[in-house]
């Protein structure tokens, strides 16, 4: 008994801040609660959600975090690895170097972001710089909406990759160096140890990382909202900043809760998928 | 391999994950003509104006540092006090409930929790908590108890259960064996997760942006978007700069104080979690 | 007797002065605290340090806001809604208008200003400031969509849709210009502008509908809409205007022109300076003129402009109302059109033959200002705009029939306002000062 009130505090405020929020959206997306309303609320039904359903920006913003959550961590996921591999090595001097390849984790997003967009300016960046020194046009990474998502793309991978880093090096060092001696002398080269051995003996920690970032990926809001304010013409818009938009600057309270909810509800589809990928493989594994 | 691929390897790391900050710390010590000029040109323009600027400033830049470390510090406290007493409760049951808490705890510390602004938004509304450092705080060990809870109900699950019996023996009451004879072997976990949601605390921004417009309130995320957002033509690069590198200063010292106990809570979290 | 007298009248008058003057220096000045974005910041601080000059009892104290549109209403609204606002006057553009009355974020100036506020403003600059009958803002600037020509090219800008393409196609064969017709064609607010004066040309109107059934696809659904936004995509199509206009904004319509590339020209007044300037290729053979129109339709000018609204929130309303009246006054405009190069929204100010003299284009600006056409004044314009932009930008980039393309965004207006519950609860209590 006394077991529970020692986790009542801390599960009391648990359920304040990540479910009465969820069951708010429930009720909040069947108001109307808006300037219309003067900001109170009146129902309307499933009206928010026919509007989700028809509502081409949604849908549009949906595809563009999908896009930036996958090719960010596919990136970081090869990146990381690599140098998980580089910093399990002994060499002198690696301490320092992985905390120093930490610092860009550490640092608050909206900081680096504000950097990272100095960095693609067009044309006074150090990109651009470059690019002009060797005699090419500049490029305008933040205005065109084919490559502005790749430049969030790029600031995301910076910050993040050493975070995956780390995991997977812990990772690394459970596995036994036996293993590998085993190997090599029954003729494998390192490469075919790297898919034989540490690839699959890593997949519980790859799948810890895919958890963990892909979510975090699929909610970015920071680092679009410094970066580029979901432009231009709303290409790098994520989800989450359609919804702070709708919220923020619409005023559209019923609308935003639906927006998120839906997003709660496409990342569930999407965790389902995940762990039933995970069963698959474990099974053939 | 070979010892010179991999000092390679390595200055590629380095460079990859210190060049965007050095360019930072280079584009501060400039003047704009400098900047404007020529990139990469080095001769003259160097200049500690955007730093007098910046800390010069309506409020300066030292009190987003300020109002970040008082709403890390407390906010740590907080979190420490809640899930400490939950992280025990929890490693002493077995069964069902187990399952369950660590289950929603997992779920919760995964969960994009950008989604919750709005309704912490109106929370704020309703109960008068906006544009307060110490309201603030709520929220955030609210945010950062699941992670919290899991690092240190690891953490307890692996002292010996014979500490404990031995000091029910000799009469030691609830408090006394938290006090005196775990937590003190719970210091590296406590030390690392307290680290984890400082760090969460003060690089926090939608709820921060939602619940603080005061200017000088504003802690250092939503106050860098701020200085972001208010100049979009001119180009007060170097400004920028020197508030990027006064912003991760702070950091980068934490980082190499404590880069062992970061590492050990990230790396725990990822084994136990 | 008489000493006596003028002693007693002399003493009382000094303590009353000595009564006044304590009372003035005891009563603190009230701040009147105003958010504007950067550019008016900047082009009012010489207003603002005359004004503090001259009270003792008001200041003046301006908040720089960011220079991006959005930024600045992003940063009032994070404090309204917190309901702690820390200004007592903005300066809004006409799109927020609405908006901001139906959060009852605004004070009516009626009842300070008297019913005839508006009348020494020209007849464009008066609309978009009253909101169910109630005046909201005061307008600062103009500001008008204009048809930019080149006089070196042609006797007369073209005043139909058609006479634009057959003139653009006849110089593009000639090989005198590369392109007819530039303009803002960027998935963003300029897109909805352009799109504003067409549908009004091609006889239509962008809002809602004669019918208050709420399902008549917002002004959207008829045959203008369909026919403006199938032009737009014609212009692309037939190569009158370069596809690259898809992502033209503002700038880079204007370099297109100012590199003498095209024909025509969409912009605000602002580009006549950009345009004259050294290093044009065009200095000195532009026109202005309004939009094209069908025969016997308006030639429409999009209305943009900044005015001051009063905050609800305000400690001292009657200090804020002298400020506001002060910064839009006769002799605060003549310093922003002489010294800034905006346009004026006081009919003495375009009459003025000094200014004139001074600004030959005002007689021109005022004549596209009488056919100003606002965009639509409702709180949520926003997202009315967003879902119009999309499709538009969409028949653009090629794809997708006109006519069904509008429908659709038709019928997304109406399920936004039926959604956002529009019509469903009684607008806010207004708060009599």
């Amino acid at each position: 008994m006394s077991g529970l009130l020692l986790m009542a505090p801390a599960l009391l405020l648990l359920l304040a801040v990540f479910v009465w929020p969820l069951l708010d959206y429930a009720w909040l997306s069947l108001q109307a609660q808006s300037v219309f309303t003067g900001l109170e609320q009146v129902p309307v039904g499933t009206l928010n959600w026919q509007r989700l359903l028809a509502d081409g920006r949604f849908w549009q913003d949906a595809w563009q975090t999908l896009r930036f959550a996958v090719v960010s961590v596919a990136l970081e996921l090869v990146a990381g690895l690599a140098i998980a591999l580089l910093l399990h090595q002994r060499w002198r001097g690696r301490g320092v170097a992985r905390s120093l390849a930490l610092l860009p984790w550490a640092l608050p997003t909206t900081v680096m972001a504000l950097g990272w967009r100095w960095i693609f300016n067009d044309p006074y960046g150090p990109i651009n710089g470059l690019l002009q020194l060797l005699g090419l046009a500049t490029v305008p990474f933040l205005a065109a909406p084919e490559l502005a998502w790749l430049a969030t793309v790029v600031a995301d991978v910076w910050k993040t990759t050493p975070f995956v880093a780390l995991l997977l090096l812990a990772g690394l060092q459970m596995i036994p160096h036996d293993l590998y001696e085993a190997f090599a002398l029954e003729g494998g080269t390192p490469w075919q140890g790297l898919w034989r051995i540490t690839v699959p003996l890593l997949r519980p920690y790859i799948f810890i990382v895919l958890l963990f970032r892909l979510a975090q990926a699929l909610g970015v809001f920071d680092l679009i909202a410094v970066l580029t304010g979901g432009g231009p013409a709303s290409s790098t818009e994520s989800l989450a900043v359609y919804a702070y938009l709708n919220a923020m600057r619409f005023l559209d309270f019923g609308y935003s809760a639906t927006v998120m909810l839906g997003m709660f509800l496409l990342l569930l589809a999407g965790a389902a998928a995940l762990l039933l990928w995970r069963r698959h493989t474990e099974v053939r594994a | 391999m070979r010892v010179s691929t991999r000092a390679g390897l390595v200055a590629l790391l380095l460079l990859w994950s210190l060049g965007p900050m050095l360019w930072q710390l280079y584009t501060s010590l400039r003047t704009p003509e400098a900047l404007l000029a020529s990139a990469g040109g080095l001769g003259g323009g160097w200049t500690l104006a955007n730093y007098g600027a910046v800390l010069s400033g309506d409020p300066p830049f030292w009190r987003y540092l300020l109002n970040s470390t008082v709403v890390g510090a407390l906010s740590t406290l907080l979190t420490l006090a809640l899930a400490i007493p939950c992280a025990y409760a929890l490693s002493r049951r077995g069964g069902l409930l187990r399952l369950l808490v660590g289950g929603g705890l997992l779920a919760a510390a995964v969960f994009p929790y950008v989604l919750l602004f709005l309704a912490l938004l109106q929370v704020a509304r309703q109960l008068g908590l906006a544009n307060n450092l110490l309201a603030l705080c709520l929220p955030y060990a609210g945010l950062q108890l699941p992670l919290a809870v899991l690092l240190l109900q690891a953490a307890f699950a692996e002292l010996p259960p014979e500490l404990e019996e031995s000091a029910l023996l000799e009469g030691f009451s609830l408090w006394q064996r938290l006090r005196w004879i775990l937590l003190p072997l719970m210091g590296p976990a406590v030390v690392s997760t307290g680290l984890l949601v400082f760090l969460f605390s003060w690089n926090e921004f939608p709820i921060a942006l939602t619940w603080i417009s005061r200017s000088e309130l504003l802690t250092l995320a939503p106050a860098m978007a701020r200085i972001a957002g208010s100049s979009v033509y001119t180009v007060p690069y170097g400004a920028f700069a020197a508030a990027t590198v006064l912003g991760s200063v702070p950091l980068l010292a934490l980082l190499l104080l404590f880069q062992r106990q970061i590492v050990a809570g990230l790396t725990q979290g990822a084994i136990k979690g | 007797m008489r000493g006596r007298l003028a002693a007693i009248g002399l003493g009382l008058t000094l303590a009353l002065a000595i009564g006044l003057l304590s009372w003035a220096w005891a009563r603190p000045a009230a701040v009147v605290r105003v958010l504007m974005p950067a550019p008016f910041a900047d082009a009012t601080a010489d207003l603002v340090a005359a004004f503090n000059g001259r009270h003792r009892d008001v200041r003046i104290a301006v908040t720089r806001g960011p220079f991006e549109t959005d930024a600045v209403s992003d940063l009032a609204i994070s404090s309204l809604l917190l309901g702690d606002s820390p200004y007592d006057l903005l300066l809004m553009d006409v799109t927020w208008t609405a908006k901001y009355a139906a959060a009852g974020w605004l004070q009516p100036l009626d009842p300070w200003l008297g019913a005839e506020a508006l009348e020494p403003l020209v007849s464009g600059a008066r609309a978009g400031n009253r909101i169910d009958g109630r005046l909201y803002r005061l307008p600062l600037v103009a500001d008008m969509g204009l048809l930019y020509w080149r006089t070196d090219l042609m006797e007369a800008p073209p005043r139909t849709p058609d006479e634009l393409v057959a003139i653009s196609r006849r110089l593009q064969e000639q090989g005198r210009v590369r392109w007819g017709y530039v303009w803002q064609g960027r998935q963003y607010e300029g897109l909805s502008c352009v799109f504003l004066e067409l549908i009004a040309g091609f006889g239509g109107h962008w809002g809602p509908t004669a019918q208050a059934s709420g399902e008549q696809g917002f002004g959207l659904a008829g045959p203008a809409a369909a026919r403006a936004a199938g032009w737009l995509q014609q212009l692309v199509r037939e190569g009158i205007s370069p596809q690259a206009v898809a992502n033209f904004a503002e700038p880079e319509a204007l370099q297109s022109f100012e590199a003498g590339e095209a024909a025509f020209l969409r912009n605000w007044p602002y580009a006549w300076q950009e345009l004259q300037r050294e290093g044009s290729a065009v200095a000195g053979k532009v026109g202005i003129a309004t939009m094209v129109a069908e025969p016997g339709e308006p030639h429409a000018a999009t209305q943009g402009s900044w005015g001051f609204s009063l905050l609800t929130g305000t400690p001292h309303p009657e200090a804020a109302v002298q400020v506001l009246q002060a910064l839009t006054g006769d002799a605060s405009q003549r310093q922003l059109v002489t010294r800034y190069g905006y346009t004026p929204t006081l009919t003495a100010l375009f009459d003025d033959p000094e200014l004139v003299a001074e600004r030959p284009l005002l007689p021109q600006l005022r004549q596209a200002l009488e056919q100003a056409v606002l965009r639509p004044l409702n709180p949520g314009y926003a997202q009315l705009s967003d879902i119009l932009q999309r499709q538009l930008s969409a028949l653009i980039t090629g794809r997708g029939d006109p006519a069904l393309a509008m429908a659709r965004a038709g019928r997304e207006s109406d399920l936004l306002l039926r959604a956002s519950g529009q019509g469903l609860a009684p607008r806010p209590q207004e708060v009599s000062p």
